[in-house]
Parts: structure tokens; C-alpha cells; sequence
């Protein structure tokens, strides 16, 4: 249907569009642009559908995103072999190979590790032998394994800010999830819900790997404080961004913040602060996006907040709070 | 500022409007992948024309109109990255919209396809594109990822734009 002709304007279009996107572009490259548009009416209605399709599967539901980026944009991991099975794999199955894994490329006598667990809405304080200190959130887990070479910590679940002694002999390495952060000299926040991991540096600098693709170190990058990187297994490679001391420990003082993160993140977090866990009843909430702050004190009034916010409604229980879809609702 | 300055500048800025409008709001779309940012945008940039003192140091009023908005949106794009302490703010600006049952028909639709048209593209091509048009990546970010130049990256980006926009109007135009 569409001729060469059009199809080339088209091209064309498009390719001014990737120009035009950088922000810091050459005011030549605009005026450029300028006189592209005024040879031929249709090339600036070239221009605009595909700026419209840009801006729409830039906006894309969470679902349709996943999904693309899932089959085109993931990277290639040549060490599939060790990866369980299948999408459905649990969790405990990843920890068996992180364990086993550990167990193999130590040499050292055997160490028992030191777990380290708090109960829901309580934080813990504690310093390790090291005298690196650590502050561990609400209902979470982790255990230390030290020996001669190394010091081993895994954050099995939720959530932790460790002020780290530094060893040059002795590197401290945080495993958590496919990810593991490993000290320089430093203080840094981390945590995880299922398999999503984030790490916020407030102090020195940290190397943090995806495990998954170790074996060619490709995978790896140091962030420095004030940097936030985000391992989310549906996206390609982890994505870094900015955050103050502040409010990468604020949970220290009873305030969970929140950046551009989906909503299942959002209350699996708040759960850990909450003796009535909140359930999202309707799957299509879990994607939306939430930026804000929680006060582990007041979660009943952020509930209360949360429709005029999202399209959802909620829904209190004995012992349980339900978050379900605004529509569903009307039912 | 007298009143007779004021009065020719006016009509220079309505002459601006008439001519450069859908070209500004194109430019402004491009930069904030949003059409009604782009709109307030080019709103807000006219206004600051209205309002410039400096009149008589501008050449091009066209070129200097383009400056101001692509500043403005430069600030847009650093605004939705901030956050207030107790605010709370969806990252997209018009959720509603965007959960309304017959903004998601169009979106499946046109996912569909664009699931078709990447799969006929080069694996980079694709890869490139959803990386930076799905996810909204930067430039930058991307070629560090795929170990190409920002140059590469444009250019499989821009070829997998035409082609899913060509293929998406073929679905759309039986």
C-alpha cells in the first residue's frame, strides 16, 4: 500500500526524530530540521506519526512492555546452564545455587554462618566482629560468613544498611538476589523484594555485579554515593540513578521512600512495617508507578490516600487489607 | 518596555504562532515523547516571548522561540525526575487516560503490531529500539549496553521507528 516514495520520507522522519531527542542537540541541527519540514508539507506529517508511535509504546501498560522487552532487549547470558529451569523456578532454588556456588570457590574450613533475623515493623542495630556496622529493616533476613579471605554476607530478604570497615585482604561482599555488591571503602543500603534488588550508595564507592553473567564481568559497574542502581530481572541490565543519604535510610527512621517504583514493590515493602499485610487482589495494579513517602506509623492514612492517587480501591478486612481494580469494584 | 514596542511585538509572536506552531509542538513532542506536555510547553514559551526584554539583541525570533522551548522542556524533563517528600505523583502524566478501556484497545492493537514488525528487523535493531523507546533509555545508556556508538544506536533506532511505523498503518488501513 505504501509506496518507496513514502516509505523513504518516512526513514527520513524517523531519523530526524533520533536527532531531535538529544537535548543538548545543536541549534544548526534544529534549524536543519526547520528547513526539512518546509520543503514538503508531508514531511513534517511524516514527522509527527512517528513522534506519535514513539509516544505511544513509550507509554506502553506494563504488561505489553514487559513482554517486549523481555524478547527483544534482554541480554545474552552464556551461563544458562547454571540457571534453574525455568521462569517458575522459586526463589529457594536460585539461594541453593548461590549457596552451592559459594561453597565451591571457598577453600577455607568449613565457617558456620551467623544469621541475623528481625521480626515485623522492628529494625535492628548490631556491628559485626569487623566492627562494621549494620542496620537491618523490618522483617528481613541476612547471613555473615567470615574466613580468612572473605567476608560473606547474603541478604536473603528485605532490607539492609551496612557502614562498612574496610579490608583490603578481606573484601566485604554483599550477596542479594542475582546481584552482589562489593565494598570499597564504603556505607551503602540494600535491598530486595523477590527478585527485584536495589542498592543505594551513601558513602565511597561499591562494584556491583549481576551473578548471572559473571563468568565475562560484563555486567558489572561501580556506583559511587548518592548513586541508586535497580536489578529488575524483566529488564535489560540494571538501571542507575540518583539518591540522598536521606532517603536511602530514611526506613532507619521509620519513612520508607519511594522513587519511580511499581506498586507489588511499594506494598511488599510496607508489609514488612505492617502486622496487617495489604494484598493486592488485581494483578494490572502491581505495574502502576509510585513516588512518595510512607510512614511506617501512619499506614493506615496512606491507605486511605492511596484512591485518590490510583484507580483502586481498599478494601479493610480483619487482618488483611485488599487492594482490588476501581472497576472491579463497581461490580 | 513602551507600548508601541510591546504592540509590534505581539504581532511578531501571533506571526510566530500562525507559522511555527505545529512545528514547535512536533519538536516539543519529539523531545518529551508527550503531546500535551509539548502543548503546555510551546504555551509557555510564547508567553516568555511576550515577555522578553531583550528584543532588539535576537536575530531570529524563529530560532531564538526553538532555544526557549527546547530550555523549557530540558526543565520539564529534569521536573518529573524530582519529587516532593509527601507528594504522591504517577510517573505518567495522565493515568486515567492511559487505564481507560479504549486507550488499552488501541495499545494492544499496536502492540501486536509492533511485536510483528520487530521480529522482521536484525536482533540490534530491535534490541535498540525497545531499550529506547519501551523502556526510555537514554542514548547513551543504550550504547554502553550494546558496546556501540550513540551513532549506531540512533541509527537502528530510527530504522526500527519507520519500519514499525509503516507497519503499524498497514494494520490499521486494511
Amino acid at each position: 500500500m505504501a509506496s518507496k516514495q513514502q516509505d523513504q520520507t518516512m526513514q527520513v522522519a524517523a531519523e530526524w526524530w533520533t536527532k531531535l531527542r538529544e537535548p543538548n542537540a545543536d541549534d544548526d541541527v534544529v534549524e536543519q530540521w526547520l528547513a526539512w519540514t518546509a520543503e514538503d508539507e508531508r514531511h513534517l506529517q511524516a514527522f509527527e506519526q512517528v513522534s506519535a508511535l514513539a509516544e505511544q509504546l513509550g507509554s506502553l501498560d506494563q504488561v505489553s512492555r514487559h513482554w517486549l522487552v523481555r524478547h527483544f532487549a534482554k541480554p545474552v547470558r552464556p551461563q544458562r546452564r547454571w540457571l534453574p529451569l525455568a521462569a517458575a523456578a522459586s526463589i529457594a532454588a536460585v539461594m541453593l545455587s548461590a549457596a552451592l556456588y559459594i561453597g565451591w570457590t571457598q577453600h577455607a574450613p568449613k565457617v558456620a554462618a551467623q544469621v541475623y533475623q528481625s521480626g515485623i515493623a522492628q529494625n535492628r542495630n548490631f556491628s559485626l566482629p569487623d566492627g562494621t556496622k549494620v542496620a537491618l529493616g523490618a522483617d528481613s533476613t541476612l547471613s555473615v560468613k567470615y574466613d580468612s579471605q572473605e567476608r560473606a554476607i547474603d541478604v536473603r530478604s528485605g532490607e539492609a544498611y551496612f557502614e562498612v570497615v574496610h579490608d583490603s585482604r578481606r573484601p566485604f561482599v554483599v550477596t542479594i538476589g542475582n546481584v552482589t555488591v562489593r565494598d570499597i571503602g564504603t556505607a551503602f543500603d540494600v535491598r530486595r523484594t523477590g527478585e527485584r534488588v536495589m542498592v543505594a550508595v551513601t558513602q565511597g564507592r561499591v562494584a556491583i555485579a549481576d551473578r548471572r553473567s559473571s563468568a565475562n564481568s560484563r555486567n558489572t559497574l561501580e556506583a559511587t554515593a548518592g548513586q541508586r542502581v535497580s536489578y529488575d530481572p524483566d529488564a535489560s541490565g540494571m538501571a542507575v540513578d540518583s539518591v540522598t543519604p536521606a532517603q536511602a535510610t530514611a526506613w532507619r527512621s521509620n519513612r520508607l521512600e519511594f522513587i519511580d517504583e511499581p506498586l507489588s514493590v511499594v506494598i511488599a515493602n510496607l508489609n514488612r512495617y505492617t502486622g496487617t499485610p495489604v494484598h493486592v487482589a488485581d494483578a494490572n495494579l502491581n505495574g502502576m508507578i509510585y513516588t512518595g513517602t510512607v510512614h511506617t506509623d501512619a499506614i493506615d492514612s496512606w491507605l486511605d490516600a492511596l484512591p485518590e492517587v490510583f484507580p483502586l480501591q481498599v478494601n479493610k478486612q480483619p487482618g488483611r487489607v485488599v487492594l482490588s481494580d476501581a472497576k472491579h469494584a463497581a461490580r | 518596555m513602551s507600548a508601541v514596542t510591546l504592540s509590534v511585538h505581539v504581532s511578531d509572536v501571533e506571526r510566530l504562532f500562525r507559522e511555527q506552531n505545529r512545528a514547535l509542538v512536533a519538536f516539543l513532542q519529539c523531545r518529551l515523547n508527550s503531546w500535551s506536555d509539548a502543548q503546555e510547553v510551546a504555551q509557555e514559551a510564547y508567553l516568555r516571548m511576550l515577555t522578553m526584554d531583550n528584543r532588539e539583541e535576537v536575530d531570529s525570533l524563529r530560532s531564538y522561540l526553538f532555544k526557549v522551548a527546547g530550555n523549557l522542556a530540558i526543565d520539564r524533563l529534569r521536573k518529573r525526575k524530582v519529587r516532593s517528600e509527601f507528594a504522591v505523583v504517577q510517573s505518567q502524566d495522565e493515568p486515567v487516560d492511559e487505564h481507560s478501556p479504549a486507550h488499552h484497545a488501541v495499545a494492544v492493537e499496536q502492540v501486536l503490531g509492533v511485536r510483528r514488525a520487530l521480529s522482521e528487523l536484525p536482533a540490534k535493531t530491535a534490541q535498540a529500539f525497545v531499550m529506547h523507546v519501551i523502556e526510555g533509555r537514554e542514548f547513551s545508556h543504550v550504547a554502553q549496553t550494546m558496546k556501540l556508538s550513540e551513532r549506531m544506536v540512533r541509527y537502528h533506532v530510527a530504522n526500527a521507528l519507520a519500519h514499525c511505523r509503516a507497519r503499524v498503518d498497514e494494520t490499521e488501513v486494511p
